[in-house]
């Protein structure tokens, strides 16, 4: 799930409880979260389960992209020999070696949602 | 000829192409596609700017243009040449706190400043209102609301904090200049403005 889904998801089943029980909190610096914490057993089910589900995707895609440089360490000195990373360049070399790059680089590109 | 359907399909094109002055509504449908797009390509040629040097220029232009707020000239930042969007940001009526609804255009702000491509480089998000209320009250505004955006921006979807900084421009720098009341004014911009020292820890 991308970080735009997982807000959208957060605002779609969450948005109503948000704004009854916390509109005077901001998203940042873990204050809804505290907020919402407080309020879980007056949040509606389905935002308790998603507010779950988009709190862990986060985490999730987050770990994903910062797995990437060392699961394809390996492939990216075999593949793309002595390239520097900048712009995006190594990532487009991997994209391009898709089918000799490791199953477990291609699994962390696509996890980390660069495909 | 081109037939209608072409440039219909040509206009789509350049629309998504310069995502600086999409429309409003267009504008809160942005794709992180199309916010990456907006914010690649910095060139070196480009101007430097500091969130302390947009500061200035606003205090400056303040100081300098005290008439009233319908017939004084908006502030020409001259970033033209900086990768840069604008994105309508929903906020709560005359508060920083912001809108489930947007969480969603966050997230994209977020899935496009992760992507490889835009990892290495450093972004300021300015806040601007239109010019209705007090001008010191909209500055202070606009600068708790840019700062509502990077920190959700950090907090929430971990975008490393040494990369964006808040400025609030208040109403000085309008979109739409000959209509300062327009809630399209109302919007946060975010400009590409440098890279990262090579090799820090990029997230």
């Amino acid at each position: 799930m991308s970080y735009a889904q997982a807000g959208a998801l957060l605002a779609r089943s969450c948005g109503p409880d948000i704004n009854k029980f916390c509109s005077n909190v901001n998203l940042g610096e873990g204050k809804l979260l505290a907020c919402m914490d407080g309020k879980i057993n007056q949040v509606s089910a389905k935002c308790k389960a998603d507010y779950a589900t988009a709190k862990t995707s986060i985490a999730e895609r987050d770990a994903a992209q910062d797995s990437i440089q060392e699961v394809c360490s390996a492939d990216t000195a075999r593949l793309c020999p002595g390239m520097v990373p900048q712009d995006g360049n190594l990532l487009s070399c991997l994209l391009q070696a898709t089918r000799v790059v490791s199953d477990r680089c291609n699994a962390a590109i696509t996890n980390a949602g660069y495909r | 000829m081109t037939s209608p359907l072409t440039r219909l399909a040509l206009a789509a094109l350049l629309a998504a192409a310069v995502p600086a002055i999409t429309p409003a509504k267009a504008q809160t449908a942005l794709s992180d596609g199309q916010i990456l797009k907006g914010l690649e390509g910095l060139s070196e040629k480009a101007p430097t700017i500091t969130a302390q040097q947009l500061r200035s220029m606003v205090q400056t232009h303040m100081a300098q243009n005290p008439g009233e707020a319908l017939t004084r000239p908006s502030l020409a930042l001259k970033l033209d040449q900086l990768p840069q969007i604008n994105v309508q940001i929903q906020f709560r009526l005359g508060s920083a706190i912001i809108e489930p609804s947007s969480y969603g255009t966050l997230g994209a702000i977020a899935d496009a400043m992760h992507n490889p491509i835009l990892h290495g480089y450093k972004f300021i998000v300015t806040g601007n209102t239109d010019v209705t209320g007090p001008r010191e009250v909209n500055l202070k505004l606009s600068q708790a609301r840019a700062d509502a955006v990077v920190s959700a921006l950090v907090t929430v979807f971990n975008v490393n904090p040494t990369r964006l900084e808040a400025v609030g421009l208040g109403e000085e720098v309008l979109l739409d200049a000959k209509r300062p009341t327009d809630p399209i004014n109302r919007r946060v911009q975010i400009f590409t403005v440098g890279r990262l020292a090579p090799y820090v820890a990029q997230r």
